[in-house]
């Protein structure tokens, strides 16, 4: 098999109990929606194929479980990720302030101690299509000024319900986790000083933008 | 490589296909049958449910054929798209379900390791077990880990007693129920705030107390008994209101599981009334619960071990026993959690209680008893078994299977005189075993979407596989 035409990419999604991490996988991967997931127990798996220029892409999503329980027993899942997914829901407030302690956790317990900067990350603001968006409580500029802070997190507004960006920004992770597995094929291949010319130009497209080059 | 031979019955055609093996009865019966007489005759109050007409007949003539013990479901079972119509939560809908099962009861049954009389007494013995002035545990447990027939309400009183509420000697029922009634009662006074008092409370925590004049006792309340530590603004640790938002974060929680628990049943879910008072009475249960146990608290998931418990005592057909459905079921529940209460435990994790320590007693007991399967899983794929039974065993199975099929299950974990854990291991490890061909040959992504959505499966033949495991490793 030529592995440079294939991909395998494992893709993490966190969040808070019930910001809709469920529904915009299953929006993703079966276009469907329904209100009535159940609580997700552990982490559900899915993969999700597509292709990006020449290269045939199989995303392996997991979708973690939102409540604090959980958290401790995130690391068995989060080992070897490419992108992590990060979600909240643009209609409760708390949901955002703890986009810093699911950042934090999974960078602790997974992302390359030595830089963890460099780990790629994405942030979703879910739920925009609730009341027409009149009880939105976290304005999308706030949202792109955490992501600033955090290293220029590429941030996409989605609806699970009306399918609305979703794609794109699924999208958008794929591209991202390609990316980051170019840089460790060639890390493998050619040692550390290669490293930095690895981040490829796209990256700095993606991060002109303040968005996804998708 | 492998060092361990394969015992030849794992490899066994018997395994590849859910072959029609023994099915334990799990019909259904129809309402029409059930005498509600145990109500109405109350002085003991809980009479073991006397057996409908029909069954009763048939007792009289066990070995012969019988026609009211229909294998649950014959060979395939259906997919999880129908499992609505199988359980379909009123009990009278499903007899059409096993009407057609009926006609296909398997000849091969009788090659079987279990005999089909044996299964056809079995409502039998129950009943003469039950009937007993002190019910020996041990043989109950023997008799129930085959299956409990449904309908007539005896699983409602086994679980009662397998789970230790109620005790063996029956005299002593009807004194204890009524403790443990009060008890419950007493817990909710206590501890749950009606939804008006919530209410009240908000308001007044959002700035609308001026309207003090409707009721006397609620204005004594707000202005003399807040002091300075009690105020809504006060962070302290103390203040009843850091509590209060604390407990409507955990409520919150509570209610938007309970409201999705088994969205495809009448019984839990939908606008009718019936509905919404069985939905209060999970929320109601483990409200005191998280409440009782704060070092626990309410975990996700634990809406789905409740759900099997309330349902079956709800369908008890003794009136007495539905009516108090909420309040057994809650001390069930605690009985129940009490076995796996660690596994809920963050803090407990990694201890040798915790869930993590579970699963490892999962893989070593596949790699005791299958190596090969077992190598092929975690050396050469690298499937950690956290990925797929972290859910079975924390959920017990309840999302692994459609619901009829779960209790089914659960019949025999609760069964067991080791505790529901042994068994529960046994069947999640018996789980792979079935499907080891289609393990054997797939890789990460198709073995964890396999395991991770487990195939409908022949439960009797899963539980029989399952206790072949019992203290025998394949050497």
């Amino acid at each position: 098999m030529d592995m440079s035409r294939r991909a395998l990419l494992k893709v993490i999604v966190l969040g808070d109990i019930g910001v809709g991490k469920t529904s915009l996988m299953n929006q993703y991967v079966y276009k469907k929606f329904s209100q009535q997931y159940k609580s997700t127990i552990g982490a559900d798996f899915v993969t999700k194929e597509l292709q990006i220029d020449d290269k045939l892409v199989t995303l392996q999503i997991w979708d973690t479980a939102g409540q604090e329980r959980f958290q401790s027993l995130g690391s068995a899942f989060y080992r070897g990720a490419d992108c992590c997914v990060l979600v909240y829901d643009v209609n409760i407030q708390k949901s955002f302030e703890t986009l810093n302690n699911w950042h934090e956790e999974f960078v602790k317990q997974a992302a390359d101690p030595a830089d963890p900067g460099a780990f790629p990350f994405i942030l979703f603001g879910n739920k925009i299509d609730v009341d027409g968006g009149s009880s939105r409580v976290v304005s999308e500029k706030k949202a792109r000024e955490w992501c600033a802070s955090r290293g220029d997190i590429p941030y996409f507004e989605t609806s699970a319900k009306e399918g609305y960006n979703v794609h794109e920004a699924f999208l958008c992770v794929a591209k991202m986790a390609l990316e980051g597995e170019h840089e460790h094929e060639q890390e493998h291949e050619q040692e550390h000083d290669i490293y930095f010319q690895g981040i490829s130009e796209t990256v700095s497209e993606v991060e002109q933008r303040g968005g996804c080059a998708c | 490589m492998v060092k361990k031979k394969v015992p030849d019955w794992l490899n066994s055609s018997l395994w590849s296909s859910s072959s029609t093996t023994t099915t334990t009865s799990f019909s259904y019966s129809d309402t029409n049958h059930f005498d509600h007489h145990s109500s109405t005759s109350a002085s003991p109050p809980i009479d073991p449910p006397l057996p409908p007409a029909a069954t009763r007949d048939e007792q009289q003539h066990p070995p012969r054929h019988h026609h009211n013990y229909h294998p649950r479901k014959p060979d395939i079972k259906e997919d999880k798209h129908s499992k609505s119509s199988i359980v379909n939560d009123n009990i009278s809908n499903n007899n059409s379900n096993n009407s057609i099962s009926n006609n296909k009861i398997d000849n091969r049954k009788a090659d079987n390791t279990e005999s089909s009389a044996e299964d056809i007494s079995n409502q039998a013995l129950l009943l003469t077990e039950l009937s007993r002035k002190v019910i020996n545990m041990g043989e109950l447990r023997r008799i129930a880990s085959q299956g409990i027939p449904d309908g007539v309400g005896i699983r409602s009183t086994v679980w009662k007693l397998l789970l230790g509420y109620l005790p063996p000697d029956r005299s002593l029922w009807s004194s204890e129920l009524a403790k443990k009634r009060s008890q419950y009662k007493r817990f909710k006074e206590e501890l749950l705030m009606n939804p008006s008092e919530i209410t009240r409370r908000l308001e007044k925590m959002m700035g609308f107390d001026n309207d003090d004049a409707k009721s006397e006792s609620r204005y004594v309340l707000s202005r003399s008994k807040i002091t300075h530590g009690e105020h809504p603004l006060s962070l302290g640790k103390s203040s009843i209101w850091n509590k209060f938002f604390q407990d409507s974060e955990i409520i919150e929680q509570i209610d938007r599981d309970v409201k999705r628990t088994h969205p495809d049943m009448h019984f839990f879910s939908g606008d009718s009334s019936f509905a919404k008072s069985n939905q209060e009475a999970l929320r109601n249960i483990l409200i005191v619960f998280a409440k009782l146990n704060p070092g626990i608290r309410y975990v996700q998931g634990m809406n789905e071990i409740l759900a099997p418990l309330f349902y079956v005592f709800k369908n008890d057909p003794d009136e007495e026993m539905e009516a108090c459905a909420e309040a057994d079921t809650f001390f069930c529940f605690v009985e129940l959690l009490s076995g796996f209460r660690d596994h809920f435990c963050q803090q407990l994790d990694n201890s040798v209680v915790g869930i993590r320590s579970t699963i490892t007693r999962l893989s070593h007991l596949l790699k005791e008893h299958d190596e090969e399967l077992w190598r092929h899983l975690e050396v050469t794929t690298k499937v950690n078994p956290q990925f797929y039974s972290f859910r079975w065993i924390t959920l017990l199975l309840t999302q692994e299977f459609n619901f009829a099929d779960s209790i089914h299950i659960w019949d025999t974990l609760l069964s067991d005189p080791e505790g529901p854990q042994e068994t529960l291991l046994r069947v999640c490890c018996a789980m792979l075993i079935l499907v080891r061909r289609r393990l054997l040959a797939g890789d990460f992504t198709s073995i964890l979407k396999l395991l991770q959505n487990y195939p409908p499966t022949n439960i009797s033949h899963l539980l029989y596989v399952a206790n072949k495991l019992r203290g025998q490793p394949s050497h």
